[in-house]
C-alpha cells in the first residue's frame, strides 16, 4: 500500500515532469552525452578522435563523468578581493534559473510540472533571468576579465532578447494561443516551421545567441578574455556555470521543438496511452536531435567579433523577427489556423 | 539581396562541416594499439656502435647541449662517448659529423623515463638498441602514404 502510494505520487505529472523528464535527471543525461558528442563532432571535423582514453570502446563516453568527479574534488578558490557571498552564489542561481523554466514545459499532452495557460512567456521570462545571473557572477569576481565578460554579456543580451520574444510570440499569435501544450496540440498536420520558417530561423539564432555557444560565444571570449564571466571559478563551481549554458540551450531546444518541430506529435497514440512520459520520446529525440546540430555549428564557424554579434541582432534579427510577426498575422488573416 | 547570398553562404559552410564530420578519413591513430612507422631520416632517439667507434671524440665536441661526453672505461686507454638525454636537444650534429657512422638516428622516440638518473646514458648503455614501449606490446604498424583524395592515407605496413 504504502509502496503504491510512493509510486503513484512518483509518477504525478508534479513530480515525475520536475524531477525525470523532461527536468533533473534528463538534464543530467543530456549534460553527461552532450558535451561529449560535442567534442566528438569537432574531433571528427578536424579529422581526430577526440575524447577516447576512459573507455576505449565505447569511445571515450564516460569522459564527462571523469570530469565531474575531478571538478568534485579539486579545491574550490574564491579569490581575495571576490565579493564572497554573490560570489559562491552567482554560480548556483544560474544552473537554477537554467533548471527552472522546464516546470512550465509540457512533456505530453497536460503533463507538466506546472500547467498554466501561459507556459511560454513564463518559460521564455524565467530563462531571461539567466544574464542577470552571469553579470552578477562577473561583477563580483572583480577582475578585468570578467568584468570584460560581464559587459559583453549585457550587450549581446540586449541584442538577442527583443528577437527570440518577438519570434516566439509571432507563433504563439499564430496557433492563437500562449500556451505550449494548445500550440503543440495545433501542429498535429503541419509542424509550425513550415508555416514560419522566419520565426524558427531567428527563434535559433537567438537561442545560440542566448546559450553562449558558437560562433555567438562573446562573453566566455576564450581566446581575447580568459573565460570571461567564468574566470575565476575553480572545481564545481567552474563546472555549475559550464554546465548552466548548456542547460539554457536545452531549454530552449524544448520550447523550439514544441514551437516549430511539432512536439511530441509523430508517435504519442500508441506509447502515450500506456502512460503519458512515453509518447514524450518524440519530443525527446528532436529536442536531442536540435541540441546536436547547435552544438555541431561549432565546428564550421569561427567566434563573431561583438560587433558584428550586435549588428546581426539589432540590423537583421529584430527586423527579421517583425516579419515573421506580419507574416503570422497574413497566415491568421488568410485563414491558415483557427 | 546580400541577405539570401549570405544566408546561402552560411548553408554552404554548414554543408562543407556536415561532409566533414559524415565522409572524412582521420589522421591521427589510436596511439598504444597503432604506431605510423616513421620514415628512416626522423631524429629519434640516438644509437651509439660500439665496434665502428674510432674514439676521435668529435661528437662531444661538437655536440651544442653538452649532452655527450667522453667517458673513461676501466682497462681501456681511448675514451667512450656517453650521452645524457636530460641535456640532449635532438639537433643530430653528433651523427653528421661522426667520420665512421658509429652514431645513427633510430625511429624510435615514445620513451619514457621515470627517474632522472635513467636519462644518462654511460657507453655499456648507449651500444644497445632501442625499443619502442608501444611496439613492445604488440601494437600495429601503419604506414603513411600521400593519397589524390584524402591528402594523408594509412595503411598497413
Amino acid at each position: 500500500m504504502w509502496l503504491e502510494l510512493i509510486i503513484r505520487l512518483l509518477l504525478s505529472p508534479y513530480i515525475f515532469a520536475p524531477l525525470i523528464y523532461p527536468g533533473l535527471v534528463t538534464v543530467l543525461v543530456i549534460l553527461l552525452t552532450l558535451i561529449w558528442l560535442e567534442r566528438k563532432f569537432a574531433a571528427k571535423v578536424q579529422l581526430r578522435y577526440g575524447p577516447l582514453y576512459v573507455a576505449k570502446h565505447i569511445g571515450g563516453a564516460p569522459q564527462l563523468l571523469a570530469d565531474a568527479i575531478r571538478f568534485m574534488f579539486q579545491e574550490v578558490i574564491v579569490p581575495r578581493d571576490a565579493d564572497k557571498v554573490p560570489f559562491l552564489l552567482a554560480p548556483v542561481l544560474a544552473m537554477s534559473f537554467g533548471i527552472l523554466p522546464i516546470v512550465f514545459i509540457p512533456a505530453a499532452p497536460g503533463f507538466a510540472g506546472i500547467l498554466i495557460n501561459y507556459s511560454l512567456p513564463a518559460a521564455l521570462a524565467l530563462s531571461a533571468f539567466m544574464p542577470i545571473t552571469i553579470i552578477l557572477m562577473a561583477w563580483s569576481a572583480n577582475n578585468k576579465f570578467t568584468i570584460h565578460g560581464g559587459v559583453r554579456e549585457a550587450f549581446v543580451t540586449i541584442a538577442y532578447e527583443i528577437a527570440l520574444f518577438v519570434s516566439a510570440l509571432s507563433m504563439s499569435m499564430l496557433y492563437g494561443s500562449l500556451s505550449l501544450q494548445d500550440i503543440v496540440e495545433k501542429q498535429a498536420l503541419v509542424p509550425g516551421i513550415l508555416l514560419n520558417p522566419l520565426a524558427a530561423f531567428t527563434f535559433f539564432v537567438a537561442m545560440l545567441m542566448s546559450a553562449g555557444k558558437l560562433p555567438f560565444d562573446i562573453a566566455e571570449g576564450e581566446q581575447e578574455i580568459v573565460a570571461g564571466p567564468y574566470t575565476e571559478y575553480t572545481g564545481i563551481l567552474y563546472g555549475l556555470v559550464m554546465g548552466a549554458g548548456y542547460v539554457q540551450l536545452y531549454v530552449a531546444s524544448l520550447i523550439f521543438t514544441e514551437l516549430f518541430l511539432g512536439g511530441w506529435h509523430p508517435f504519442f497514440e500508441a506509447l502515450g496511452e500506456l502512460y503519458p512520459p512515453l509518447g514524450g520520446i518524440a519530443l525527446f529525440l528532436k529536442t536531442y536531435l536540435v541540441l546536436a546540430f547547435a552544438v555541431f555549428l561549432r565546428c564550421v564557424y569561427g567566434r563573431y567579433r561583438i560587433d558584428h554579434a550586435l549588428r546581426i541582432g539589432w540590423r537583421r534579427l529584430i527586423p527579421l523577427s517583425i516579419l515573421a510577426l506580419l507574416l503570422s498575422l497574413g497566415l491568421r488573416f488568410v485563414g491558415v489556423m483557427v | 539581396m546580400s541577405l539570401l547570398s549570405s544566408f546561402l553562404e552560411h548553408l554552404e559552410a554548414i554543408g562543407t562541416g556536415l561532409k566533414y564530420l559524415f565522409f572524412s578519413k582521420r589522421m591521427t591513430v589510436r596511439y598504444p594499439e597503432v604506431v605510423i612507422e616513421l620514415r628512416p631520416g626522423y631524429r629519434g632517439m640516438i644509437r651509439w656502435h660500439k665496434e665502428r667507434c674510432i674514439c676521435c671524440s668529435m661528437c662531444a665536441r661538437i655536440c651544442p647541449a653538452a649532452a655527450i661526453r667522453m667517458y673513461r672505461i676501466p682497462g681501456e686507454k681511448k675514451m667512450r662517448p656517453g650521452i645524457n638525454y636530460q641535456r640532449c636537444i635532438f639537433c643530430g650534429f653528433c651523427v653528421d659529423i661522426c667520420p665512421t657512422d658509429a652514431l645513427e638516428y633510430t625511429t624510435t622516440h615514445d620513451v619514457a623515463f621515470e627517474k632522472l638518473e635513467d636519462m644518462v646514458y654511460p657507453p655499456d648503455k648507449f651500444d644497445r638498441e632501442w625499443v619502442s614501449p608501444a611496439l613492445e606490446e604488440g601494437a600495429r604498424k601503419l604506414k603513411v602514404e600521400f593519397d589524390e583524395e584524402w591528402g594523408l592515407k594509412h595503411v598497413p605496413e
